[in-house]
């Protein structure tokens, strides 16, 4: 159990997003584990309530299943008119054979055995300086300098983008999935202005921005042969037969974007922050660096950077005694799943000589697994490989700010004062 | 996927049991773009939905073209086709494109009796923009082979194999030796693509081959499974595994880590090199070139073809 005051399943709601900024999700979800394991969470207007799905085994059985739950209703708690998603759809809100052509097109760049062939010996480079870099100071934001700066010069690569433009993604990354942050955002989630940018993704006006850049390197791209994500998509045949139309382009690069970027950053974030606060792992790690390879599971289970993704009914399904009507929003809370007592004994100590750390962090027996697992746990091992062993000390040097989301489990502000190892 | 009412505009016999229909949008609207090797599905009545190659030229957004054989003893769907006048109106979806043309440097084309009409649309993409190219195209005897008069112009580049006056296609001529740089496409009857794929295992670098089935080829699986033995290179132990567990669990129940997510062989997380033996792959995740390489294998639900594998665990 958490050491977060008990929440009475009266008072749970996950869709109070303050709750989440102020890391007080946890104890809702040990309760909901624990009394009400399919619970119903209204929500404000316009918005219509969603099932809460918290316990591990319900979770991987909802997101296995994507006939009874479908994603095309799409993924997040909000609603979009029907008429507009077509117009917003990505690879996330597609099932079936085309969801499965449009992920071929660039998945196989992500498995394990080519991310090595391809960038593990750029990555540990790139990795080496960014830790260079920020151990210069001996006080230093580990958001700015560690966790966002590296996850975004990979995704640079990837794309084949020049190093000036990583800034303006980290920017793009941040407004599209803090959109119920204000920091992040003029145009919040959750305010009714935002009504008049429904019919973009993630309802923000600077998604056309995002298109603008990535149809232009596109443009410059078709016909050539080039193997960065940005060539295959414009020059590859989806297995289906038909084609990437401009709309597909536009929201599956925006989708390589903001994903490439915001939750790696996230996990290494609250990794870190969870070594921290435990120290003995972090001692463990560094004193015997081969932990990290098999270690690097439990911190994934750790960090959870993906609070939920949502699924819909698309006939009536009984759970728990209850009935999930055709047509609610069904939500799957991945991180409880990641605390859930059943599979992960102890499950808020971490452990990092824990084995088979089977956790939900990237979906699990989903279509929808996150295509760039590989590619995260390669950022992650590398991040932590070339950052522990440097590190003769590392405390707290202010206040951890986080996200405003019940979406990401972000972590804004990070202060950290460093002994480096002489 | 668009669905919509199109008119037969025009019903053309072009060769013996076979038609062309042309299909044109009832306003004169403009079709969806295609491109060859698409098909279409006519929905010809509840249950009776069938899938036809556009055999026309791209860029003539006015019009598709398919032909069909009437099958006396098919399913129906020809029939139903073969029924239609010109002015029906007939439901249809599409068009997709399962056997797309790849970049090469030169293409063989294979033709069986009506499977002549995804490789026309692509004979006419090719021929237009100067590749080098090679039609084989066999049939009962000429009376039966569709649109000899539109590959006629072609000259040399088509070689005509009516089985009535010069047997089966012989396709050690047809095929030639391999050659780096060549893509030969096939569609036809199932013998004819059996003895292609037949071939093209032999000497053909993997990709080379692009055949078009009407019906998805079985994988076989066994009737009962087998048990096998594998042996972990770097962890220094030889397992068996039972026939009835698979190789990821009977690693984990030896106490070796591995990763794994779905178990179901579509995620790709239990991703494992293989250093000897060989590989009966039962996953969702790798292409054919990827499986012919045997070098890695989903352990959640692939064996071994042979009893033993050793793999880099």
């Amino acid at each position: 159990m958490t050491d977060q005051d008990r929440v009475e399943l009266k008072d749970v709601d996950l869709s109070d997003l303050d709750r989440f900024r102020d890391n007080r999700a946890w104890a809702q979800f040990d309760t909901l584990r624990r009394e009400d394991p399919l619970h119903w969470n209204p929500e404000p207007a316009p918005n219509s309530g969603f099932w809460s799905v918290t316990r591990y085994a319900d979770i991987w059985a909802v997101d296995k299943d994507s006939e009874t739950f479908t994603s095309e209703k799409f993924v997040n708690l909000e609603e979009v008119d029907d008429d507009l998603m077509d117009i917003r759809r990505s690879i996330l809100e597609t099932d079936g054979q085309r969801h499965l052509a449009m992920r071929q097109l660039v998945a196989r760049e992500f498995s394990p055995r080519n991310l090595m062939k391809n960038y593990e010996g750029i990555l540990r480079e790139l990795t080496k300086r960014t830790v260079d870099e920020a151990l210069r100071e001996p006080e230093f934001d580990f958001v700015e300098k560690i966790s966002a700066d590296f996850p975004i010069q990979v995704l640079a690569r990837l794309l084949d983008v020049p190093m000036r433009d990583t800034g303006q993604l980290i920017a793009w990354g941040n407004e599209m999935v803090g959109n119920t942050d204000p920091d992040y955002t003029q145009h919040r989630l959750d305010s009714p202005e935002s009504e008049k940018y429904k019919h973009l993704p993630f309802r923000s006006p600077t998604t056309q921005d995002v298109f603008d850049y990535g149809r232009a390197l596109r443009d410059r791209r078709r016909g050539g042969d080039g193997k960065d994500l940005v060539s295959l998509l414009a020059n590859k045949m989806p297995t289906d037969g038909i084609p990437l139309s401009d709309r597909d382009f536009d929201n599956y690069f925006l989708l390589l974007v903001v994903a490439g970027n915001e939750t790696t950053r996230h996990a290494i974030s609250n990794a870190m922050l969870g070594l921290l606060r435990q120290p003995e792992q972090l001692r463990a790690l560094r004193s015997e660096p081969a932990l990290i390879g098999t270690g690097l599971e439990e911190l994934l289970r750790w960090a959870s950077p993906v609070y939920h993704f949502r699924r819909t009914a698309t006939r009536d399904v009984e759970m728990h005694g209850k009935t999930i009507r055709a047509g609610d929003k069904v939500v799957m809370w991945f991180a409880s799943g990641n605390r859930d007592e059943s599979p992960f004994a102890d499950p808020y100590a971490i452990d990092v000589t824990r084995s088979n750390v089977d956790h939900l962090t990237f979906g699990k027996g989903s279509p929808h697994l996150c295509m760039g697992n590989g590619l995260a746990r390669m950022e992650i091992r590398l991040m932590f490989e070339e950052l522990l062993p440097r590190l003769h000390d590392i405390d707290l040097a202010g206040e951890v700010t986080r996200v405003r989301s019940n979406f990401v489990n972000g972590i804004k502000k990070f202060p950290v004062k460093v002994a480096v190892r002489g | 996927m668009t669905e919509m009412d199109l008119v037969v505009r025009d019903v053309e016999p072009v060769a013996r049991d076979v038609v062309a229909l042309t299909l044109a949008h009832p306003a004169g609207a403009e079709l969806p773009v295609w491109t060859p090797g698409a098909h279409i599905d006519l929905v010809l009545g509840a249950d009776l939905v069938r899938q036809y190659s556009l055999c026309g030229r791209t860029g003539q957004p006015d019009a598709w073209r398919v032909a069909v054989l009437r099958e006396e003893h098919g399913r129906g769907g020809s029939q139903a086709v073969h029924a239609l006048s010109a002015g029906a109106t007939v439901r249809v979806r599409g068009p997709r494109n399962h056997f797309p043309v790849e970049a090469a440097t030169r293409y063989v084309f294979v033709a069986g009796g009506i499977g002549i009409t995804p490789l026309l649309a692509m004979i006419y993409e090719l021929a237009a923009a100067g590749a080098d190219w090679e039609l084989h195209y066999g049939g009962r005897s000429q009376a039966s082979m569709a649109f000899l008069d539109e590959l006629a112009p072609f000259g040399s580049r088509v070689r005509l194999w009516p089985q009535d006056e010069v047997g089966l296609i012989d396709l050690a001529v047809a095929l030639g030796e391999p050659r780096p740089g060549t893509h030969i496409y096939t569609c036809g009857p199932e013998p004819l693509l059996a003895a292609v794929e037949q071939r093209c295992g032999a000497g053909w670098p993997p990709g080379t081959l692009h055949l078009e089935r009407f019906s998805p080829k079985q994988v076989d699986k066994p009737d009962e499974e087998h048990a096998l033995e594998i042996e972990l290179r770097r962890s220094g132990r030889t397992l068996a595994v039972r026939a009835d567990q698979s190789i990821f669990d009977a690693v984990r129940g030896a106490g070796i880590s591995v990763l794994g997510s779905c178990l179901e062989g579509i995620c790709g997380t239990c991703e494992t090199q293989v250093l000897d033996g060989e590989v009966d792959h039962r996953d969702s995740v790798l292409d054919d070139e990827e499986r012919a390489a045997n070098d890695c294998m989903m352990i959640c639900v692939s064996r071994g073809r042979s009893e033993r594998l050793v793999l880099d665990l």
